[in-house]
């Protein structure tokens, strides 16, 4: 017995420090980590909660059912409306409040607005319509003849 | 037990080489064919996929807006989820690549247009790759695959060591000044779980950029990845994109 003594003190030390080890380990791995991978399986929840922004172009047409229906009828019909007038979720949720107004260019900056899509480019798709913004009545705002929801 | 003789330890060595040999060269070469692991119709349902269409994108960047809008990524230059860059080609073989600001502050017109031969514009995002590289060199675990397709970063588990930027071939994530740590495209996750469609492809005016689920065989976007003639970017990679372009021309990067 007297032989074997000095080995159990070892095995006492190794078997506390693996109850530390398991221990630490308990502290420092979250909860929900290797539930479905290598990962903590909670991330993928709060990445769905993440807020949004852009509402989605249903809730616009709750309200703005004209102007849907108009661009729906035009060639815009593929564009959503918060491509033009920006993010609108806060709009959607609240729609009377004058700090979360939709986008809508100035008569001076239509130009430069509209040209975002339709300036004429040598990169752009050749069946894509362009305009020379310099050359085609540069003094008019484009929607003194094009209307945006209906354009021709 | 049986006399192992000279002349049947060289019969088993040879042999031995011919497997390893055989198993070293094919593996590569299966793993960069097999674009899925498993098909995904065979997947858990939903399985998310995302196609570009550049023969459409004419360069607006609404997308770009959209996508910092919706995920308050830093309107600082160098932050983008998603970007748009325009190639230009030239008589000489030269090639210019540019995205002022992801797309933002519009594209200058290109100098000498008479040697230009062509240009177009090609969105960029992650790609949510079946074997991505950032995940498997991540230390501590924090960014994963899904099991609906999409590649993530847990911005509390990160540590922000940046191994994972360096790792991207395709130049997706950047790190975030504000949080510290690795970020890059969710697909827009909190939408898309919501039955909505990721903000890129809310805006984009052209049907350049289309989403959906791949498990659903009759899905636009699996229709799409069927009948269209599509690509990935670096396939020589072997990271499985998910991403498919429509319209690569061969010096796309």
């Amino acid at each position: 017995m007297k032989d074997v003594q000095h080995l159990l003190r070892v095995a006492v030390i190794f078997i506390a420090a693996f109850a530390g080890f398991l221990f630490v380990r308990n502290l420092l791995v979250p909860e929900s980590f290797g539930k479905l991978g290598h990962y903590r399986a909670d991330s993928v929840d709060e990445f769905a909660a993440q807020p949004r922004h852009y509402a989605g172009e249903p809730a616009c047409k709750k309200c703005h059912a004209q102007q849907a229906s108009d661009k729906a009828k035009s060639s815009h019909k593929g564009i959503s409306c918060e491509s033009c007038h920006g993010a609108l979720l806060a709009h959607a949720e609240n729609p009377k409040s004058a700090d979360n107004k939709p986008r809508k260019p100035k008569e001076a900056e239509v130009r430069a607005f509209c040209g975002h899509c339709h300036a004429k480019s040598l990169s752009r798709p050749a069946r894509f319509p362009q305009i020379d913004v310099t050359a085609h009545n540069p003094d008019a705002p484009c929607s003194m003849c094009h209307q945006p929801h209906q354009p021709k | 037990m049986k006399n192992f003789s000279r002349k049947d330890f060289l019969k088993t060595a040879a042999g031995a080489a011919f497997l390893m040999a055989t198993r070293a060269f094919s593996s590569p070469v299966q793993a960069a064919e097999k674009f899925f692991r498993e098909p995904p119709w065979k997947r858990k349902k939903p399985y998310y996929g995302y196609a570009v269409d550049t023969t459409k994108c004419i360069g607006c960047a609404r997308c770009v807006e959209a996508c910092k809008t919706e995920n308050d990524v830093p309107r600082e230059k160098f932050y983008f989820r998603t970007w748009v860059e325009r190639y230009i080609l030239r008589r000489s073989g030269e090639v210019n690549v540019d995205s002022p600001n992801g797309g933002l502050d519009g594209y200058l017109p290109p100098a000498d247009p008479e040697t230009v031969t062509k240009s177009f514009f090609v969105p960029k995002l992650c790609n949510h790759c079946e074997h991505s590289p950032c995940v498997q060199v991540c230390p501590v675990g924090a960014t994963f695959l899904t099991e609906d397709g999409v590649v993530l970063v847990d911005k509390k588990y990160c540590i922000g060591c940046r191994y994972c930027i360096q790792a991207c071939p395709y130049g997706s994530r950047f790190f975030n000044p504000v949080t510290h740590t690795a970020d890059k495209c969710t697909l827009c996750y909190h939408r898309i779980k919501k039955g909505l469609k990721p903000a890129c492809v809310e805006v984009c005016p052209t049907g350049t950029r289309m989403f959906g689920d791949l498990s659903d065989p009759k899905s636009a976007i699996t229709k799409f990845y069927e009948t269209e003639n599509v690509m990935v970017l670096k396939p020589h990679m072997g990271t499985g994109a998910k991403v498919v372009y429509k319209g690569l021309d061969k010096e796309v990067r």
